[in-house]
């Protein structure tokens, strides 16, 4: 049988667990992790070191409040969310971290020195993602019908997109200026099927080359906040993601008034 | 038929796992997203296309994104990552953004139309789309959350 971490002698302090924890759950969080999965994790954890935690979950903080189990006296710390872009690969480390501790296969201050060493090792090679998203977008096109010529315009068209908001957002650029962005010149390049008659399906090339924009992520887990009863994060989730979509629709209009092209 | 199911699932794996990429998923899911997305999408478009009453699509992505859950929930362990990492790439392929950036299109022609008329008709594009979009999103978000909930024990166990 494991013992809690309240039981073993290298016992840390509730201001030390509340620094760690509000920590923890502004990269869960900023990683677009769900609400319910930041509560499960936290709950966890804080049980495992003997203490009983309240969590806030607000649109851009997180406070978190850790007190002794049967004690009083609670320990506040409030975080911002991290902004970083959705990854499920901390979401996923971090909740194996949370089981690690709760089953005493790590203590707190290895439980703090892998914290640190997964979100900062989260790396992709860009060349691949890059690749992967250009036939995500083609098969995509597939899907709603386009021939192979609509395919090869949507998948130039999204490789040229992709690569310009790989290159923005890592030179800090803001996320709804890079959409709009990308999104005119996926819908510029999309429309020259449309220009040129390339195939006999180009207006399903201009209307998918700039799907891989849509943040379907944000609509997803504002949807199931939603469910969870986490109405203020489920609202903020869902405005980010309506403020992202009007960009890109803003975006594609631009596009396809340049290219002198009609939506409907 | 059976050509156009299966490139259906073909192209939604493929989609899935391109999608998947931007969210950064630990490597061992993709192949569990992939098989997932394939098995959903092919199954919605059977619902829409296929069978004697064909179904509309809120309906049939929220049956789809059901069969996506359970099958998220019951991999994930052998995945060994949180259920929703293996759903949401799965349910990428099926958001309904041509209803959203087309809603978004109706308001701004809305706006800009002179006559009633054309208001009238973009009005109508507006809330068609619009609505399509948050139904659709609203089934398959219940449809594939609600087996996470209805097996908690394994969904939320997942990682350990």
């Amino acid at each position: 049988m494991s013992l809690t971490m309240s039981e073993r002698e290298d016992c840390p302090s509730a201001s030390e667990i509340c620094d760690f924890l509000s920590e923890y759950s502004a990269w869960l969080l900023g990683c677009g992790a769900t609400c319910i999965r930041l509560e499960k994790n936290v709950g966890r954890m804080a049980a495992a070191c003997g203490k009983e935690v309240e969590i806030a979950i607000m649109p851009r903080h997180v406070h978190v409040s850790v007190r002794d189990t049967g004690r009083s006296g609670t320990v506040t710390a409030i975080a911002s969310v991290r902004h970083t872009s959705v990854s499920f690969y901390i979401n996923t480390r971090l909740s194996e971290l949370s089981w690690e501790l709760a089953d005493g296969r790590v203590d707190f201050s290895q439980a703090v020195r892998r914290f640190r060493e997964i979100v900062d090792g989260d790396r992709q090679n860009r060349w691949i993602v890059l690749l992967l998203v250009t036939l995500a977008n083609a098969s995509f096109c597939r899907l709603f019908g386009g021939d192979l010529a609509a395919m090869a315009v949507t998948g130039v068209a999204t490789m040229a997109g992709f690569y310009i908001r790989q290159l923005m957002l890592g030179y800090g650029a803001d996320i709804r200026v890079v959409v709009l962005l990308c999104s005119f010149v996926s819908s510029v390049l999309g429309a020259t099927g449309i220009l040129f008659s390339l195939g006999d399906t180009p207006a399903v090339a201009l209307g998918t080359s700039v799907l891989y924009l849509v943040p379907g992520i944000p609509f997803l887990n504002s949807f199931s906040d939603m469910l969870n009863r986490h109405y203020i994060c489920a609202f903020s989730r869902f405005s980010d993601a309506i403020v992202l979509t009007a960009c890109l629709s803003m975006g594609l209009c631009a596009g396809m008034m340049l290219m002198n092209v009609g939506m409907f | 038929m059976f050509l156009q199911i299966f490139q259906d699932a073909l192209f939604a794996a493929i989609a899935a796992i391109g999608f998947a990429a931007i969210s950064r998923p630990p490597r061992r899911a993709y192949v569990y997203c992939a098989v997932i997305a394939a098995i959903g999408h092919a199954l919605r478009f059977v619902l829409m296309n296929v069978v004697t009453w064909p179904l509309h699509i809120t309906t049939a992505t929220f049956l789809a994104s059901l069969v996506i859950g359970i099958l998220a929930v019951f991999l994930s362990p052998v995945a060994r990552t949180p259920a929703e990492t293996c759903f949401f790439p799965a349910l990428l392929p099926m958001i309904p953004g041509m209803y959203a950036y087309k809603a978004f299109g109706g308001l701004a022609m809305c706006v800009l139309s002179t006559d009633r008329e054309a208001f009238d008709m973009y009005f109508y594009l507006f809330a068609s789309n619009g609505l399509t979009c948050m139904t659709v999103l609203l089934g398959m978000v219940t449809g594939a959350t609600v087996p996470v909930f209805a097996f908690k024990k394994v969904s939320f166990r997942a990682t350990r």
